[in-house]
């Protein structure tokens, strides 16, 4: 029998009931008189009953778990690029990019501070109103009037500020010290309240044995500062803030004022930096003679000075060859004893 | 008819799942992703893909669960987003027409051959059962329903396999009632012809 599409509609609807009262009679009528199409709507029941028996598939036995997963992975995917998160995301990167910015030019701002503590002139209250340690004010100070008496040709001259609490103590065991050295026609000393003062001009070797020898004093200084005069008299001198005896007695014995200069230059960077640095990790390393920072930036050692048991000075003058000259070389070191209290 | 009995309990496990209820929303997947993923299959041909766009379904449905308006039925409104994705999926995919099923050979043997005959012959009624245990002749039933175009294929798979109703058909496929008649009317005939060319 050739197809025949109305009446395939018809009989389809007849077979799903989708059929009218009166439409589902017709039809039976249709189907009892005509065997064409009897045996056609055989056909279409037979063929539908062979896809209704089709076995049912079933679906895979993790698929809820399959479908959690899935969830999680939109959920993640989500939440990445919603509009907010990259709202928030360039936010937080501007953050960092200020905080990056602010760092740097916060490091750039204290390095700034070092150099320029390094080469600024000293202020009016003198080097003491500068040290870090110790409570006093630069009005305890007063105004650095003192001046070398002798400014030497290739020599040192500097300022050496030690603040005390054992201000008569100190003041008496430095007089005692500065006899001993043979140094006393050299200085010129004037007391004035809670200040002493000793202006003394020698040569190198007997001003480094002095330092040296308070060195076991240096204890009892709650602050002690020692400025370098440039010997351009315009130019500003070097300030080494919290310096040690070893520090001073090491700037004394250099040959010339640059390399006087330009150790304590050295000098008062690497202190600065242990006063700044966090714990001050650097100062212990400042503070031992061995294994120290000394070694690493290869900076003079001090060495006691002296002479030693066969009657020739111990000292040590950095240029061997011209150690005659540089022990001759007048120096100029003045002492300010400043009551801390 | 499959689907007299299938919205029960829907509507509770619906508004509980609105309120964030998981156990419910599992309870609608547990007992509707074996329908799904029969239906999506006989669409698609392929298990790999059945799978996936049975779980892509369901996560459309927890995903679109609250804007559900219950101006349909969930039933019908699950297999909307099911069908669509598949004919979607169909439309975009070549694989189709090359899938898994027709791998097992269109060359009925013997008894395969009989048992079609059997069923196109307009002097006997085939006995379901009978049908059902050829795995061979199944194969070629599933053949034959690729050989539809999805629009005719779905509609066939919904009526004949799945068991909806033409409104329900109507509804899942937004078309017309006459639409789903004549369709409907269509496919059958061009299985029988599918199926005839088969033997031949």
């Amino acid at each position: 029998m050739k197809p025949n599409p109305n009446l395939d509609e018809l009989l389809s609807s007849f077979m799903d009931d989708q059929l009218s009262p009166r439409q589902r009679t017709e039809v039976q009528r249709l189907a009892a008189h005509d065997p064409q199409v009897a045996r056609r709507l055989r056909q279409l029941q037979n063929c539908r009953t062979l896809f209704n028996s089709l076995p049912a598939a079933k679906a895979p036995s993790d698929l809820l778990e399959q479908i959690k997963a899935s969830l999680e992975r939109h959920t993640l995917l989500q939440e990445q690029p919603t509009a907010g998160g990259r709202s928030f995301g360039a936010w937080q990167l501007a953050f960092r990019r200020f905080v990056s910015a602010a760092a740097v030019i916060a490091l750039v701002g204290v390095l700034g501070m070092v150099v320029y503590q390094i080469v600024s002139p000293i202020p009016p209250g003198g080097v003491g109103s500068r040290v870090a340690q110790g409570p006093s004010s630069p009005a305890q100070l007063g105004p650095m009037t003192a001046t070398p008496i002798l400014v030497a040709d290739a020599g040192f001259t500097g300022r050496l500020e030690l603040r005390t609490a054992k201000l008569v103590q100190v003041d008496t065991f430095l007089g005692r010290t500065i006899e001993n050295s043979g140094l006393s026609s050299r200085v010129e000393s004037t007391v004035s309240g809670n200040q002493r003062v000793y202006r003394i001009a020698g040569t190198r070797a007997s001003v480094n044995r002095l330092v040296a020898s308070l060195s076991g004093l240096w204890q009892n200084f709650d602050s002690a500062a020692l400025q370098v005069d440039r010997s351009e008299g315009s130019a500003a001198p070097v300030l080494v803030e919290a310096i040690t005896p070893e520090q001073t007695a090491s700037i004394v014995a250099q040959g010339s004022t640059k390399a006087s200069l330009d150790t304590a230059a050295n000098y008062a960077i690497m202190n600065h930096m242990a006063k700044n640095m966090p714990g001050n990790e650097i100062r212990p390393l400042i503070q031992t003679d061995s294994g120290s920072l000394f070694a690493a930036a290869n900076l003079p050692q001090p060495r006691e000075t002296g002479p030693d048991n066969t009657g020739n000075p111990k000292s040590e003058i950095r240029n061997p060859k011209s150690k005659e000259a540089q022990d001759k070389a007048l120096v100029n070191l003045t002492i300010v004893l400043l009551n801390s209290r | 008819m499959r689907a007299a009995s299938i919205n029960i309990d829907d509507s509770v496990l619906v508004q509980q799942s609105q309120a964030g209820d998981t156990p419910s929303m599992e309870r609608l997947i547990l007992k509707y992703q074996h329908r799904i993923y029969n239906v999506i299959l006989k669409m698609c041909g392929n298990t790999d893909d059945a799978a996936e766009l049975t779980q892509e379904t369901f996560v459309k449905v927890i995903e679109s669960i609250e804007k559900f308006k219950g101006r349909s039925s969930f039933y019908t409104w699950l297999f909307r987003i099911a069908v669509n994705l598949t004919l979607n999926h169909c439309q975009r995919s070549a694989r189709t027409a090359t899938c898994s099923l027709d791998a097992e050979g269109t060359d009925p043997d013997g008894e395969t051959s009989q048992l079609l005959r059997d069923v196109l012959s307009d002097d006997r009624v085939a006995d379901p059962a009978v049908l059902a245990q050829s795995h061979e002749l199944c194969a070629l039933a599933k053949q034959a329903l690729l050989e539809l175009e999805e629009p005719q294929r779905a509609v066939v798979i919904l009526r004949d396999i799945e068991g909806m109703d033409y409104a329900q058909i109507a509804d899942v496929l937004n078309i017309e009632l006459g639409t789903v008649r004549s369709r409907l009317s269509r496919a059958r005939s061009h299985l029988r012809e599918v199926l005839e060319n088969m033997l031949k």
